[in-house]
């Protein structure tokens, strides 16, 4: 969620996507400005955090870049929960990774906050000679669905720092702080839980 | 046992009793012409065993004991199990909270799959898997689940699963197309595991063709007949769902307890829960004193073998070093075979293998190799399992693109080799040589804990001793050192799951399997009660197709 300071924006983010679409990549480049051409796999979830001065106001993004592999499908709900923002990539040269996308845009539409700022990255853009889905229909699709859609490469750089840019723009500022999405984890007598077992 | 007697007066009338009890669309086989008893003539009983018990909750107090039998009944194999009558040990328990377990005459053609536990430590126990949804573990107190599968074996067609030697599958038709297809499918599609062929049509038809042989519908077949008309599947599932959510939660919620009165507490280890379970017993004698129609103490419950061990047990014993050749050469009989397999798991288990042997020693941790092949009964399964890789690499081979189009699980699979192959860490030698293995390098980069460590965690896990969910204690070993600041910070959702992810690489292993291991036992028999059944040992079996059969004792 999205929190202010007076003119700081706390702000969490999460990648979602297929694998070895690039999600690691394009945080590598946004937060170390690196590139591998091998990025290893994600393993369950990867945490970074980057600032980013808009206008006159400071975002800090706390990112979650998130593992592709269905098997951490079931992770997913922890790393989006509560996110102001949420960078949806798939690869231009899958249509199977432009499949995925739309999945998981349907699921943050269902099971996301409402407010979420969405970006659709078409990355790999630099592997024009293999693209196998157009700007065209993947700008469509955004534009049906409520986010705004960029095509971006981590390997060349291109439109990285600017998609998280214009997420910082879109964030909704004024924003009341809410209550953190979260258990409160209390230290309570055995007898208590006791109890509760019995009438289970 | 003794108390054998006495039940066999009293166990087919409590099954009528547990019918007339049940709900009302179990009354209606209650016509006391054909009640269990009278079907005797065309029915027999094949297996007969006392003390089966479930363990319904955490509670020594809690567990139901019953009479497990296998009835033959034309050319059909049921199974049931009846709790006993006013037993004194669960005085808490109601009728109807008995019956709730009871299993009435479940037809051998609804099972699935029965899975073999046995724990090196406790009492061995099976899970049945019949229409999708797992019964409780049936805890064989007095022996005989070798000869529990024996008999269903004379009778059913009943195959061991190949990549899990404790797996039976039951009815399991899947022709040799369809296993080559669904191994190729993704790991975790549950609904492909389990064939549609042995679901409900085949029941019905079955069905039917009993009742016209015995020209007369019995009150088991009418029994099961009912249960069989309200049953939906979709329910059936949610159900299932909903009830392995509240089994977790209350998994969690009574480890928890368990752990707080057995260590947590000032009282040193085991001070408290020693006199909880004083006055528990005392209670439940009160009770039972002014219950007139229990049966007072006829079937004790024998305690548990590993009571005393757990009292005395003060914390996880120190790791050994590992597993060295010559240490291993002594497992082994001239011919190879591994004289003594719970040995040497408990061996691996406290001190895993020194590296350059796991080449050797993880293909019978794995079930590549079973316990008791000998050297050349290896190289023979060898053998046969490269032709058969051969075999399925030419089939996939030539799956043409056309094919491919049609064919999503064999792209999705293929893309996702193809990811991984690249994405290896070259870094690693373990990466280097063609033998590099496919698909698993996310699970192999050393990422949570350092290499050797991910491989020691691993070897240990795959022991399955002295539980095969010591995974799951590992979890709550690790959040238990960190208890402190978890809690004392009050962290926030986002806070823990960012500091939960920097413990990576801060975990010290031989530490958290101490600490699992003490878990463990001091849970025992009532934390591993607590699991909900069908929740993932800590060697997975990914897919159940069966390319061969091993040879067992048992079939």
């Amino acid at each position: 969620m999205a929190t202010t300071g007076h003119n700081n924006l706390n702000a969490k983010l999460v990648l979602l996507g297929d694998m070895g679409a690039g999600k690691s990549s394009l945080v590598l480049r946004f937060v170390k400005g690196q590139f591998l051409e091998f990025q290893e796999s994600t393993i369950g979830a990867a945490f970074f955090s980057q600032t980013l001065a808009v206008d006159d106001v400071t975002v800090k993004f706390e990112i979650w870049d998130t593992a592709g592999q269905e098997r951490y499908h079931s992770l997913a709900p922890m790393y989006y929960r509560g996110a102001a923002a949420a960078i949806i990539v798939y690869d231009i040269t899958s249509a199977d990774s432009f499949t995925r996308a739309k999945k998981w845009v349907q699921e943050l539409q269902k099971q996301g906050n409402a407010n979420m700022v969405m970006a659709l990255a078409g990355n790999k853009a630099d592997l024009e000679e293999k693209r196998k889905v157009t700007a065209e229909e993947a700008r469509a699709y955004a534009d049906e669905n409520g986010l705004f859609f960029m095509e971006t490469s981590a390997k060349t750089a291109a439109n990285v720092n600017d998609i998280f840019h214009e997420i910082a723009k879109r964030l909704p500022r004024a924003q009341p702080t809410q209550n953190p999405a979260g258990m409160v984890l209390v230290d309570r007598p055995a007898e208590g839980a006791r109890a509760a077992s019995c009438c289970s | 046992m003794h108390e054998a007697d006495i039940h066999d007066l009293s166990d087919d009338a409590d099954y009528a009793a547990a019918s007339k009890q049940g709900s009302s669309s179990m009354t209606r086989n209650g016509s006391s012409k054909h009640s269990a008893s009278s079907d005797q003539e065309d029915a027999e009983i094949v297996y007969l065993k006392d003390n089966v018990t479930i363990h319904p909750t955490q509670y020594a107090a809690e567990r139901i004991s019953g009479r497990l039998k296998l009835i033959k009944q034309g050319s059909s194999l049921f199974m049931t199990w009846i709790p006993y009558k006013g037993q004194s040990s669960n005085a808490r328990l109601s009728a109807g909270d008995k019956n709730l377990y009871t299993i009435k005459a479940l037809p051998f053609s609804e099972i699935q799959s029965i899975r073999r536990h046995t724990p090196t430590i406790g009492w061995q126990y099976v899970i049945i898997v019949s229409s999708g949804l797992a019964f409780p573990p049936l805890y064989f107190y007095s022996g005989g689940v070798r000869e529990f599968l024996a008999t269903i074996k004379q009778h059913v067609l009943i195959v061991r699963s190949s990549e899990d030697a404790n797996l039976f599958l039951v009815n399991n038709f899947q022709d040799p197309l369809q296993r080559t297809l669904s191994s190729l499918e993704l790991p975790g599609s549950l609904a492909n595991r389990i064939p549609s062929s042995s679901g409900s049509p085949s029941d019905g038809n079955l069905e039917n063709k009993h009742t016209s042989e015995d020209g007369h519908s019995s009150s088991m077949q009418r029994s099961n007949k009912q249960k069989q008309k309200g049953h939906d599947p979709a329910r059936d599932i949610s159900i299932n769902v909903l009830e392995k959510f509240s089994l977790v939660t209350r998994f969690a919620r009574e480890t928890s307890q368990l752990f707080r009165e057995s260590l947590v507490d000032g009282h040193g280890p085991n001070e408290k829960r020693r006199t909880n379970w004083a006055s528990k017993n005392h209670q439940s004698q009160e009770m039972t004193s002014n219950d007139v129609e229990s049966v007072p103490k006829n079937v004790p419950v024998p305690s548990d073998p590993l009571e005393f061990d757990k009292l005395s047990l003060v914390w996880g014993k120190p790791r050994q070093h590992p597993l060295g050749l010559q240490e291993w050469s002594t497992f082994l009989d001239y011919e190879g075979r591994i004289v003594d397999p719970n040995a040497l798991k408990k061996r691996i288990f406290y001190g895993g293998v020194e590296h350059n042997l796991r080449k050797e020693v993880w293909p019978f941790l794995l079930g590549y190799y079973s316990y008791d092949s000998t050297y050349a009964e290896r190289e023979y399964a060898v053998s046969v399992k490269k032709s058969e890789y051969e075999k399925i690499k030419y089939q996939w081979q030539n799956i043409s693109p056309e094919q491919a189009k049609r064919f999503t699980k064999f792209r999705e699979r293929k893309g996702l080799i193809e990811k991984d192959v690249v994405r290896t860490d070259r870094s690693l030698s373990f990466y280097d040589g063609d033998d590099n293995p496919n698909g698993m390098s996310d699970l192999l980069s050393p990422m949570e804990f350092e290499y050797e460590k991910t491989l020691r965690l691993w070897e240990v896990l795959w022991t399955h001793y002295p539980s095969e969910h010591l995974h799951l204690y590992a979890c709550i070993a690790i959040l238990k050192r960190h208890r402190a600041k978890i809690m004392g910070e009050q962290m926030d959702f986002d806070t823990l799951l960012k500091f939960i992810n920097e413990l990576s690489g801060q975990i010290d292993l031989d530490r958290i399997l101490r600490d699992a291991e003490a878990l463990c036992v001091c849970a025992g028999e009532n934390g591993a009660a607590l699991i909900p059944p069908g929740t993932p040992p800590s060697l997975p079996i990914e897919d159940s197709s069966i390319y061969y059969h091993q040879d067992d004792e048992v079939l």
